[in-house]
């Protein structure tokens, strides 16, 4: 954690990863096997364990905590299956960051969504669920408190509009009020 | 709506139980249209939610020379056409006249539909007491007083009682002091009670004559006079004879006790629809605990041609059994959870002139309502209870302004709020904008959905207990069909429904792509798919011919997909 001292440039996002349907895989039912990479930019990406049973329609549930710099436009998700010759993408699909921030929601509302999955070829190829919540900065000056999960300690420099008070996560009520200003650059 | 599922994408999906993982399947909490269907079809009353009345009163009037009142209670239902259809009775208490009755009166309740009651209190007189409180008549006995109130008020109370004045019979006046009765409404315990199960089958059989089986299974119920009625199937798992399934959660509404006798049948799936029966078994939810716990199987059975029963190879196993308590509708609505009504209505050129008879605008000033004004009403007049503030917003969309401008979202008030006061302001609002706004078009969607979402979402940070319910009254097929799926794709992760009536004489076939009972997801032009069903379509026509009223068939899969949207989140009603 030597990032300590330096200035954040990410905000931190959770996605979970649900469940994907209806995946095929050379014109055949998947059967085994698949697991998705969630990647917000080539340093920050994660991936969920493998689901032995579900087929060609596999859940996972798996919650994946990444750090999404500001100019993050996308975050991919790619549907792979581990086979006997290797690891074959079955699918991809595009979250918008636009979907979970710059609408009119609170940012940490839990999104849940869902894309079409398209293969190698552009064809659709079934789709992948997800949930997917920014976490909210615990504004903090010095080091790491242990709430904050991500570890940094120099929120104080955080260049976000205000948005209210914060206040309350655990009863699942937002304080204050959202202005809606997109914040990517 | 859609009473089956088209297509056979739809036909493989699970019914009944809700998939908890999956908050984007069609699957209802409460109701299920296939199963619904069926229970119709059969004469049997679907599977609602019962509460129990317990009451109580004060200050009654004294009838009795030598001693005080013997009082009673008695509840009837008020159907459509006025009459009172008695519900049930309480006992007599003796000599009171502030009693606290112990016999509670279990009534239906039913989201979808505004249920008056009337509560009446006699005084039993000396002779009958030793009677059967049943076989008593009401001829013969002292009237005390008789109170009037709407279900649905008395369950959205914080503490789900209230306290109503009795009056002479029909509210003639009131010519003494009557006393009070007081309602208190309590849930079933069963309504809250749910089991998830994960179920599993080993070596079935293969039915299937180039692959393997396609396996689903269908859990029914046994009722009472020795029939069963289906409750749930699972989805279709392809080409498999050792099928995992997907997590089911079963209320105990649905299965009634642990002990109750359930039929599985395991079908392979034929997209011809002739199924064919791999085996069943027969066991009861208690059976199947016993079965997780102990990690046994139990092997189907099938009829032999003789008639016998063949044991099979093929095995059940129950890998997860887990006993929950899942809130109910009710315990987040008298939480303080609300329901906030919101109408667009539809000023379209192709209504007709409004001073032409023939205009669905058309105001009789005989007082019968058009179809505008009757769904209004009828959605309005139920939700309205559900709202605390009865402030809502009315639009209307495709009509000039008085300013010269076509807009697809306007205020139907005329005035810089968009929110009126009550049902009779939405009316009031109408009948006004009928004079100053010159129909137009074309019909979009897109603008008011998006106007509504925004609404919904700006809510969330300040409150997390709002549900929204909009109710689009239109009489045309939309013009921006990609727009608006755009817009329903982006309120799908919001706290919103969304109703829309069709009214008038259009093919609305087009409309039912936005109602996704048949399984397919809406998508949008960005590739995202919409995670929830939030639209319910009914075109007025086909439901005025049947026995259901448009209101029932819109409503009735709200109180689903308001418990899709919490449970999803884990947002759980309020602590009392």
């Amino acid at each position: 954690m030597d990032k300590q001292h330096c200035h954040k440039a990410s905000r931190t996002v959770e996605v979970t990863v649900l469940s994907a349907e209806n995946l095929r895989l050379d014109r055949k039912s998947v059967k085994k096997n698949t697991y998705v990479v969630v990647r917000a930019d080539p340093l920050n990406s994660g991936s969920t364990r493998a689901d032995f049973e579900g087929g060609s329609s596999p859940s996972w549930n798996e919650k994946l905590t990444l750090d999404m710099p500001f100019q993050t436009r996308f975050i991919s998700l790619e549907v792979k299956c581990r086979t006997g010759s290797g690891d074959r993408v079955i699918g991809t699909a595009s979250l918008p960051v636009s979907d979970i921030l710059g609408d009119y929601t609170p940012e940490s509302h839990l999104h849940f969504l869902s894309y079409r999955l398209r293969d190698a070829r552009g064809e659709r190829n079934g789709i992948i669920n997800v949930s997917a919540r920014v976490k909210m900065q615990v504004e903090s000056v010095g080091p790491p408190t242990t709430k904050n999960s991500v570890g940094y300690g120099c929120s104080s420099s955080w260049q976000q509009p205000t948005l209210g008070v914060p206040v309350g996560h655990r009863k699942n009520y937002y304080g204050g009020v959202v202005t809606g200003v997109p914040v990517w650059i | 709506m859609g009473l089956c599922h088209s297509g056979v994408r739809g036909g493989k999906q699970a019914i009944g139980g809700t998939s908890q993982q999956n908050p984007n399947s069609n699957n209802n909490a409460a109701h299920n249209d296939a199963v619904d269907f069926f229970f119709k079809s059969n004469g049997q009353e679907a599977l609602f939610t019962q509460v129990e009345l317990s009451l109580s009163a004060s200050n009654l009037l004294d009838r009795d020379i030598t001693s005080k009142s013997d009082p009673m209670v008695v509840l009837f239902a008020k159907k459509r056409d006025g009459k009172l259809e008695e519900v049930g009775r309480t006992e007599v208490i003796l000599n009171n006249l502030n009693p606290t009755w112990i016999q509670k009166i279990t009534i239906a309740y039913q989201f979808e539909m505004v249920q008056p009651l009337v509560f009446q209190i006699y005084d039993v007189d000396t002779s009958y007491h030793n009677k059967p409180v049943k076989s008593l008549k009401l001829e013969d006995q002292d009237f005390l007083g008789e109170a009037s109130c709407v279900l649905s008020e008395i369950v959205t109370r914080h503490n789900r009682t209230l306290t109503i004045q009795l009056q002479n019979r029909n509210g003639h006046g009131i010519l003494r002091k009557l006393g009070a009765l007081t309602v208190h409404a309590e849930e079933t315990i069963a309504s809250r009670n749910a089991v998830e199960i994960t179920l599993r089958c080993y070596q079935l059989a293969n039915k299937d004559l180039f692959s393997l089986s396609d396996p689903f299974l269908r859990i029914s119920r046994m009722v009472e006079g020795g029939g069963y009625v289906p409750i749930c199937k699972t989805e279709v798992v392809n080409n498999n004879l050792n099928p995992v399934w997907r997590p089911l959660c079963l209320s105990m509404q649905q299965f009634g006790s642990k002990e109750n006798p359930l039929v599985i049948e395991c079908f392979d799936f034929n997209s011809s629809g002739n199924h064919v029966l791999i085996g069943k078994l027969q066991k009861s939810v208690a059976d199947l605990e016993t079965l997780h716990r102990e990690k046994n199987g139990a092997n189907f059975v099938i009829q032999t041609s003789h008639g016998h029963e063949k044991v099979l190879k093929g095995q059940l196993f129950v890998d997860l059994f887990l006993e929950k308590q899942q809130y109910s509708f009710l315990d987040y609505v008298s939480s303080g959870f609300d329901l906030n009504f919101m109408v667009a209505v539809d000023f379209t050129a192709s209504n007709g002139n409004p001073r032409n008879p023939d205009s669905l605008h058309y105001i009789d000033p005989s007082g019968r309502l058009n179809s505008y004004q009757q769904a209004i009403m009828e959605v309005g007049q139920v939700i309205q209870f559900y709202d605390s503030d009865r402030r809502f917003p009315a639009w209307g969309f495709g009509g000039k302004t008085p300013a010269g401008t076509i807009s697809h979202c306007f205020n139907l008030n005329g005035s810089a709020s968009f929110e009126v006061e009550g049902v009779e302001g939405i009316m009031a609002a109408y009948a006004s904008a009928l004079h100053n706004i010159s129909l137009s078009g074309p019909t979009l969607f897109g603008p008011v959905i998006n106007t509504a979402a925004q609404i919904a979402g700006q809510s969330l940070s300040s409150n997390n207990s709002k549900y929204f319910v909009l109710l689009i009254i239109t009489d045309g097929v939309i013009t921006d069909m990609q727009e608006t799926k755009d817009a329903l794709v982006r309120a799908s992760d919001l706290p919103l429904s969304i109703l829309i009536v069709g009214v008038g004489g259009a093919d609305f076939t087009q409309m039912e792509i936005l109602d996704a009972d048949n399984g397919q997801r809406l998508q949008s032009s960005t590739g995202r798919m919409a995670t929830r069903d939030i639209v319910q379509f009914v075109p007025m026509r086909e439901v005025n011919s049947g026995q259901i009223s448009v209101v029932q068939a819109l409503l009735e899969e709200l109180p689903g997909q308001f418990l899709t949207y919490f449970r999803s989140r884990d947002i759980k009603p309020h602590a009392c």
